[in-house]
Order: structure tokens, then C-alpha cells, then sequence
């Protein structure tokens, strides 16, 4: 049996342990509710400029615009988006697993895009072809931020490089629940867009009032293009955001209790001991005691 | 009561004004139009520059960067939604702010003359919104308007 010394600096050890653990699940607490949050706030644009895409589709079966259409190329392109820190359960690596499927089924035809440092790594470990990283996303994200992501993604579509691109993320469904996913993003459709605004059935059915159009229906239909692939983005960066503090909640949470488990466990080892010690004692002394009587 | 227009402002990070208006003034890329109430349902691309709403006599401006315009006429109202990457109350730059937005301005002038930009597409938008900013704030520091 290990002496009560080592017994208590273990307990000391595990005590502090738990004290970081808790803080991290406090500041991951916070964060998420401001992702959350974040991610109510911009849905409110989302489903305008779903709105305005409504009004716009009478128009759109006559338009011919290149985000539409498929490119001819065998290759396509996904965009992994995972976090920079680790401590988050199995966030990165349920996001990570669903790629490699993904490149999978695609027969490895893929390059790849990361956000986050934790699937660069993984991916590059892979030996897959990595061509481009963006880690310097921050909690307080603005649209922004996203802007240098999305243009290339554009750029990289029009010039047809790629014939899909796909973004895989992590859907915020609750605190305790986070589902991987994966979406096309490009050639735009309208089923993928309503699905990432997650708008209710009775605003998406809402009918295409005929309306007025300024300037040129094409030009319009860029920028509007420009702007949905934006927020789409932006949401999706958002909702792994959120997801990625609630994952890392719910295992800080998780190390708190089996930290408070070991506390415990330890303490009756400890109290054994010193009891044991105690015993020990007090029949030496009585035999002691004996001898000299 | 004469009718009134709805009037909202969104950008991606929140709902920046909500308010019934009497009549709206925006610049789109076409140039510069105002929707009264009853205005036939519209769409447009949004300018750079000043949407001033005009509520009980009074001016609201506000300054935008980069978005479209939908005007939706449902029975008898009229909305203006306006999706816009950056919008701002007039009031809100204040004199500090006009002058750090001068200055980046300035600054990511230079930087593009001396090609050290990097990140251009981050760039474009930046300078933009400082050059915006520091316009209409200029334009409405003489004028009368509503805080």
C-alpha cells in the first residue's frame, strides 16, 4: 500500500486538475452562448436573402450563370472545418472521419481545404493534397473574416478547377448533440441553400411575387451569388463554432466528475492508510508496553 | 394617417434599424432612388454611400457598404429590407472614429502603392468601408438629422 504521503499529493495533484477543468467548462460555457448566439443573429439576413433569391426565381429559369452548372472536371474540392484547440471530445475527430469517407467515395479525386489547425494536421498526416489553410478564425467572428475563404472558393470555381465544392462542418443541433456534416456549397442549389438557412416550411413556401428588377438581372444574380455563398459560410463557420464550445463543455464537464470520482476514490485510500498507520502504532507502543512490564 | 413604409436594415451580424418611415432615399448601382409607400415591389443593388429614411420631418441617415434593396408590398404595406455587408447610424461615428477610419484609409492607400497587400480580398472591403465612412460622415456633419 502506497504511504499516505503519496496519497495526498496525489489527491493534491488530482484537486488542481479539476480546478482547470472547471474554468475551461465555464469559458467553453460562455463562448458557446456567444456563438449561439451569433448564429441566431445572422440568421435573420439568411432568410432575407433567401427571400430575395424567391423573388428572383421566376427570373432564374431563364438565367444562365456558372455557379449554377457543374464544371467538367473530374476533380472537386472540400473544405474541412475543425478547431484549433483540442480538449473538445470527439469534435475534430468526428469532422475529420467524415471527410475521409467522403475523399472515399470520391476515390481520392480531391484536393482539400482546412479551417482549423486540428484537421490540417490530420489531414496532411493522411498525405492528402492540402491547398490552402485558414487558422486564424476568432470566436468574435465577423462576415469578414470569411471573405479571403470564400472569394478563392469562387475564384477557384469560375475558373472550373473544380467541378463540386463541398464543405463539411459541424450543425449545432443542441448542447449535447453535434452532427457532422456535409454540404455542396458549389454549383449552387436551392434545396442546399434552405436546408443550411434551416428556414420553416411556411416562409420557404412562401410564392415569387412577380417584381421589379433594377440594373441587369445577371449582374444581380452574381453579387446575389457572391453574397449566399458568403453567408453560407459564415453560418457554417458559426455553427461549428458553437458546436465545437459545447463539445468541449460537455468533456470538460465529463473530466470535472471523474476528477471528483478520483477525489474521492483516493481519500478512502488515504483514510485507510492513516488508519492503518494509526493501528500500526498503537500496537507497537502496547507491545512495547508489554515488553518492559 | 398617411401611410408608412417598414424600414429594415440587416447585416449578416444583426438587425441594425427596424422603424416605419415615411419615405426612403438610397443609392443603388443604377443611381439614386426613394420609395414612397405603395411602391411596386423592386429589387436593386445597393451602392455605397447614404440611406436617409425620412421620418415626421426628420432625416435618419444611415451609412451603408455593399447589399441589395427588396422592396415587398403584401395588401397594404410596404417593406424595405435592405441586406447590407455593413451598416451604421450617422450618429454612431463619431469624430474619433472619423479620424481612424481617415487614417486607415490613408494607410491601406499606401499599402497598395507600395504592394505589400497580401490579402487583397480583405483589403478591398476594408478600405472601402473606411472611404464610406469617412464620406458620409463628412456629408452630414453640417446637416440636421435625427439622433
Amino acid at each position: 500500500m502506497p504511504s499516505t504521503k503519496e496519497i495526498k499529493s496525489r489527491i493534491k495533484s488530482v484537486k488542481s486538475t479539476k480546478k482547470i477543468t472547471k474554468a475551461m467548462e465555464l469559458v467553453a460555457a460562455s463562448k458557446m452562448k456567444r456563438a449561439t448566439s451569433q448564429t441566431l443573429a445572422s440568421r435573420l439576413y439568411s432568410s432575407f436573402s433567401w427571400d430575395l433569391l424567391t423573388s428572383l426565381s421566376e427570373k432564374l429559369e431563364t438565367a444562365e450563370n456558372k455557379f449554377f452548372k457543374k464544371n467538367a472536371t473530374p476533380k472537386s474540392l472540400i473544405v474541412l472545418i475543425t478547431s484549433n484547440r483540442g480538449l473538445c471530445g470527439g469534435y475534430n475527430a468526428q469532422a475529420i472521419k467524415k471527410v475521409i469517407t467522403a475523399l472515399k467515395v470520391k476515390d481520392n479525386s480531391c484536393d482539400v481545404i482546412t479551417v482549423g489547425k486540428k484537421g490540417d494536421s490530420a489531414m496532411r498526416r493522411i498525405g492528402q493534397n492540402v491547398v490552402a489553410t485558414f487558422t486564424e478564425m476568432s470566436d468574435n467572428l465577423k462576415l469578414r473574416d470569411i471573405l479571403p475563404l470564400s472569394t478563392h472558393l469562387l475564384a477557384e470555381f469560375s475558373l472550373a478547377k473544380y467541378s463540386e465544392v463541398y464543405v463539411v462542418y459541424t450543425d449545432f443541433v443542441s448542447a449535447l448533440t453535434q452532427v457532422p456534416k456535409i454540404r455542396k456549397i458549389l454549383p449552387v442549389s436551392r434545396e442546399e441553400i434552405k436546408e443550411v438557412i434551416e428556414l420553416g416550411e411556411a416562409e420557404s413556401n412562401k410564392k415569387p411575387a412577380h417584381c421589379l428588377v433594377e440594373g441587369e438581372v445577371d449582374t444581380l444574380l452574381d453579387t446575389l451569388i457572391v453574397k449566399l455563398v458568403q453567408m453560407q459560410i459564415y453560418q457554417m463557420i458559426l455553427e461549428s463554432n458553437a458546436s465545437e464550445q459545447s463539445a468541449r463543455m460537455m468533456a470538460m464537464k465529463n473530466a470535472t466528475e471523474a476528477a471528483e470520482e478520483m477525489i474521492e476514490d483516493l481519500t478512502l485510500v488515504f483514510n485507510k492508510a492513516r488508519q492503518a498507520g494509526i493501528t500500526r502504532e498503537i500496537s507497537e507502543i502496547s507491545a512495547g508496553m508489554a515488553s518492559v512490564s | 394617417m398617411a401611410k408608412k413604409i417598414q424600414l429594415k436594415i440587416v447585416t449578416p451580424e444583426k438587425l441594425i434599424l427596424q422603424e416605419l418611415v415615411d419615405s426612403v432615399t438610397l443609392p443603388t448601382t443604377e443611381g439614386e432612388i426613394t420609395v414612397l409607400p405603395d411602391h411596386i415591389p423592386l429589387l436593386a443593388t445597393v451602392a455605397s454611400g447614404d440611406i436617409v429614411a425620412l421620418k415626421d420631418g426628420e432625416h435618419v441617415p444611415m451609412a451603408v457598404v455593399g447589399g441589395f434593396v427588396e422592396v415587398k408590398k403584401d395588401k397594404d404595406e410596404t417593406t424595405v429590407v435592405v441586406l447590407a455587408d455593413f451598416a451604421e447610424h450617422i450618429s454612431d461615428i463619431t469624430e474619433a472614429e472619423i479620424a481612424k477610419a481617415k487614417k486607415r484609409a490613408d494607410e491601406l492607400q499606401l499599402q497598395a502603392k507600395n504592394n505589400q497587400v497580401i490579402d487583397f480580398e480583405h483589403f478591398e472591403s476594408e478600405l472601402e468601408r473606411s472611404l464610406t465612412r469617412v464620406k458620409i460622415a463628412d456629408k452630414w456633419k453640417t446637416r440636421k438629422y435625427r439622433k
